[in-house]
């Protein structure tokens, strides 16, 4: 019975719930949606940014934010092409695109540890800069003479099955990430890190590493996203990825990725993707127009926070009453002014 | 001036840490003007066309909008949160109220205040969303700046308001020039001055300062955080609404994009100024003078012919030192303070 109802608390119990909503309210609205190969290909849509929302939700787990996961694409897209133009073949291509974005996640994780910068304002100096870089090296022309080896891996559907590559690489990229973050020491000492700096660095944990390694590995994933967003676009132009910041914050919070580090799943930001996937779908297949769909993600956003700082506040009201404590509501409006204070 | 942090609100009768406080701030903000001055002379050196009265109008005109909107995102920056729908809120006040200048003639001044009631309107569920449902600021304000941003081209329908649909007073007013300098320069001086002076004198206005220091320390102290928050969002949605408004003037041709992006130019601005984005502490004359630097980078790349991106690296790598330099000299204070203790305790156990 206990087991049943931390279970039903879940916030991933609520994604999934939202999830079958969004998907037969979809079906409801146009006769194309359920089809397992409409599903796949819309997938299309959300692994390029859902790539950058891993990376990202590592970074807030341990209480920074990064602002530039966009910009860094871009200049992974511009250096692909790049390398293409060259005639490089596509094996050191990859290894130079994701070795060049993971060296600027390093850039921003660096400043942010080692010289102990505010994230939101550094990284919202390097989405910036690198976007200006990206417009220095590649010009304001795209280019889309890519070969078929480059775009191989964005574009390619399996045969019969439908499934296409990006997908599986996705799942594959997710897969690894869960473990990475639920499995090791480096992952836990992330949420550790994210709840209580000053506990690990009294503990002797080299907390500059660690967030370092979490911007490092978020450059990372941007450069894979790069290299989905070139075979799904087939061109590489320095505006890539422009504005697509919100859906990735979007989906980390709506994720249940708690905002201030310290907190949150990989599991919910994969099923709040397929969730965000899933809505505008179906808001494309029912014609519903693009600013409207901007409007639904951003109430989307809010409510998400709302709605869990409603479930925990409650929560903790509950607990206090059993613990027959007087002040109950008193006390957690101060531990949230509190938290409030240390961001 | 506004310079203010805890030790002025809290008195404790140590005149040495005001002090120290104080001429730091006036250090940062001598630190920006000194750029600004370098930048001047190497940008004179390159283009001849630089040093001109011509050229200082450009720039000056150019700030002018920007320091209007950095002043209002700087009073939220002040209470350790941020506002990116700023943009959205100034192109939501913007186009509805050219929209409806085109549409009813003779509304006069009422125009201003549509647009300051709409921006107002909008800062206060930004202050709602933060402050009572505990929403952090950068999530709500990004929820919003998509928000306003969709009702805003819901409204339009994707037709713009063109130059010929506004009355003329109101494209006149920002670009009448009083002494060869156009007015929209003296509102944005009259702003920083009259919101340095409110922030100044009075007492709840003050209070984003104490809040912004140290949140939990000024609800134990008994002032009101949330009323205060929600005062700060409310100011930071009249003064975009009032921008909003000063730029469709301006430009005349009201588009959907009116003031997109607009969020980054003035947290540049708030951030370049020396205004501290953990809260607490800045000048609004800093935030003038950090929208004058970028007015003059973009006004000195343009006269280099540089190619135009350049500026985005430009203005991000400044906004990187900015920071930078303000966490070096935070902890130069830190260190002082810590020394200036030690020796008083020193003193008074002798």
């Amino acid at each position: 019975m206990n087991a049943l109802k931390r279970f039903l608390s879940r916030w991933e119990f609520y994604l999934v719930v939202l999830l079958v909503l969004a998907g037969a309210w979809s079906a409801e609205l146009s006769p194309y949606y359920l089809n397992f190969s409409q599903i796949m290909f819309s997938t299309r849509f959300f692994v390029g940014p859902g790539l950058l929302a891993l990376g990202l939700t590592g970074i807030v787990i341990v209480g920074e934010i990064d602002l530039s996961v966009a910009s860094t694409l871009a200049i992974g897209t511009i250096m692909f092409s790049k390398f293409s133009a060259a005639g490089w073949p596509i094996l050191p291509a990859v290894v130079g695109v994701m070795l060049i974005c993971t060296l600027l996640g390093a850039i921003n994780g660096i400043l942010v540890s080692r010289f102990a910068l505010p994230s939101l304002v550094v990284t919202l100096g390097t989405m910036g800069a690198y976007r200006g870089i990206a417009y220095i090296i590649g010009g304001q022309v795209g280019y889309t003479s890519f070969g078929p080896s480059y775009l191989w891996l964005g574009s390619t559907v399996v045969p019969h099955l439908s499934l296409p590559v990006s997908f599986l690489f996705f799942l594959f990229a997710a897969l690894l990430f869960m473990f990475l973050q639920h499995g090791t020491v480096y992952g836990r000492l992330v949420f550790s890190i994210g709840n209580n700096s000053l506990a690990t660095r009294f503990s002797g944990i080299r907390n500059n590493v660690v967030r370092t390694t979490a911007f490092a590995a978020g450059g990372a994933f941007s450069g894979a996203s790069a290299l989905i967003f070139i075979g799904q676009y087939a061109s590489a132009r320095a505006d890539n990825g422009d504005g697509s910041i919100l859906f990735v914050i979007t989906a980390v919070v709506l994720g249940g990725v708690d905002i201030m580090g310290g907190s949150g799943t990989v599991l919910g930001v994969i099923l709040s993707l397929f969730l965000l996937g899933t809505l505008s779908n179906g808001m494309g297949l029912a014609n519903i127009a693009g600013t409207t769909q901007t409007i639904v993600i951003g109430v989307l956003l809010i409510s998400s926070i709302l709605i869990s700082n409603l479930i925990t506040l409650r929560a903790s009201k509950h607990r206090t009453n059993l613990n027959n404590d007087v002040d109950g509501g008193e006390s957690v409006s101060a531990n949230n002014e509190l938290k409030e204070g240390s961001m | 001036m506004s310079e203010l942090n805890i030790d002025e609100i809290v008195p404790q009768g140590k005149a040495s840490r005001r002090d120290i406080s104080n001429s730091v701030l006036r250090l940062r903000f001598t630190g920006v003007l000194v750029f600004l001055i370098l930048l001047g002379i190497v940008f004179s050196i390159l283009s001849p066309r630089f040093l001109s009265f011509e050229n200082f109008n450009i720039i000056v005109s150019n700030a002018s909008l920007l320091i209007i909107a950095a002043t209002a995102e700087a009073i939220v920056v002040i209470t350790r949160n941020l506002d990116v729908s700023i943009g959205s809120t100034m192109g939501l006040a913007g186009y509805v109220t050219a929209n409806l200048a085109a549409s009813v003639h003779g509304l006069g001044p009422i125009l201003v205040l549509t647009a300051v009631a709409i921006g107002a309107v909008l800062g206060l569920v930004n202050g709602v969303l933060v402050a009572y449902g505990k929403v952090p600021s950068i999530v709500a304000t990004l929820g919003t700046l998509s928000i306003y941003r969709g009702i805003d081209s819901m409204i339009a329908g994707g037709v713009d308001v063109t130059t010929s649909q506004l009355p003329k007073w109101m494209l006149n007013s920002v670009n009448i020039p009083i002494l060869g300098i156009p007015s929209l320069v003296y509102f944005a001086a009259l702003i920083v001055v009259v919101v340095s002076l409110l922030l100044r004198n009075v007492p709840a206005l003050r209070q984003l300062f104490a809040v912004g220091s140290n949140p939990s320390a000024s609800h134990f102290y008994g002032l009101k955080t949330k009323r205060i928050v929600l005062l700060a969002y409310v100011s930071c949605g009249f003064l975009a609404g009032l921008s909003g408004f000063l730029y469709a003037a301006q430009i005349g041709e009201v588009t959907v994009v009116l003031a997109r992006g607009w969020e980054l130019e003035t947290l540049a601005a708030v951030v370049i100024g020396g205004v501290s984005i953990l809260g607490g502490s800045g000048s609004l004359f800093g935030v003038a003078l950090g929208a004058i630097v970028l007015a003059t980078i973009d006004n000195g790349l343009v006269l280099l012919r540089v190619q135009e991106f350049w500026r985005m690296f430009v203005q991000g790598t400044a906004i990187v030192l900015a920071v930078a330099v303000d966490a070096m000299v935070d902890r130069r204070v830190k260190e002082l303070l810590k020394t200036r203790r030690f020796s008083v305790a020193a003193g008074g156990k002798k």
